[in-house]
């Protein structure tokens, strides 16, 4: 395959190629980044590639490789968790200390959500979150998939992932309402 | 009876699980007991939700907002590069 025939591939499927990386990856910046280096590992092995399958499988392909070794660097397995940080939200007893207790963000909550402060505040608390957290609480919404395949996909327990996501979620939660209710 | 009541801090990780994975049956009679008596968790459930469907329009919110022709644009000039 020539160089000139992966530039018109280019601009065939960097939307496909993109979207799915977005979808698996939830992060926009990764995902470019994933798309980026497909096409040049694609030009790298040109010669190789076999006219069996078409050029779009074999970018896919490329893709899918570069996705999972994304995740392998990035979890490498268990992620620890201090038990001690649950001592932020529950006392000895495990019940909610008094002034972490969840309290009411307002009367109408279906509408919460199409409120723009509320909107950036919830980003702005994302992104505080320790980025294995939020990949691991970013994945589920967009791909809409189950724990389970979220876990084997990134290879950590289905114990560990729902435990990160009561951890990310505690802390999400009190940051949105610390910042929710001083306006 | 003892073994259905929760702490609040196991009622909050069973809200999560049941979110992502599935809860036992055990789990399920546990944390509907608990939820009938606990408006705190009970809350912590509603916030929960509330923020999983927020950061699920984020999410698309951000996954079409990428402008294409530029990004071909830039895969272009690194090909030119190698």
């Amino acid at each position: 395959m020539k160089k000139d025939t992966i530039e018109s591939l280019v601009y065939l499927h960097t939307k496909e190629l993109y979207n799915w990386a977005f979808y698996k990856t939830s992060r926009s910046d990764v995902a470019e980044d994933l798309v980026q280096e497909t096409f040049l590992a694609a030009t790298e092995k040109a010669e190789s590639f076999k006219e069996l399958s078409s050029p779009k499988t074999w970018l896919f392909s490329i893709l899918n490789h570069k996705i999972i070794d994304f995740y392998r660097k990035k979890m490498n397995h268990t992620i620890r968790l201090d038990r001690k940080e649950l001592a932020t939200y529950f006392d000895d007893n495990m019940e909610w200390k008094k002034d972490k207790r969840p309290r009411d963000w307002t009367e109408d909550e279906t509408h919460l959500l199409d409120n723009q402060n509320f909107q950036e505040i919830l980003k702005k608390c994302l992104d505080h979150l320790p980025e294995k957290w939020n990949t691991c609480i970013k994945l589920k919404y967009l791909s809409e998939k189950n724990g389970k395949d979220i876990c084997q996909e990134i290879g950590i327990s289905t114990t560990n992932f729902w435990q990160i996501v009561h951890r990310a979620k505690l802390k999400l939660r009190d940051c949105i309402e610390t910042n929710w209710l001083k306006k | 009876m003892q073994v259905l009541f929760l702490s609040c801090l196991r009622a909050s990780e069973l809200i999560e699980k049941d979110l992502h994975l599935r809860l036992g049956l055990l789990e399920q009679l546990q944390l509907k007991m608990h939820k009938t008596m606990c408006n705190t968790c009970n809350r912590y459930g509603k916030h929960s939700v509330l923020i999983e469907n927020g950061i699920r329009d984020l999410q698309r919110k951000e996954a079409m907002s990428i402008d294409f022709e530029e990004l071909e644009k830039r895969i272009i000039l690194n090909l030119k590069k190698i």
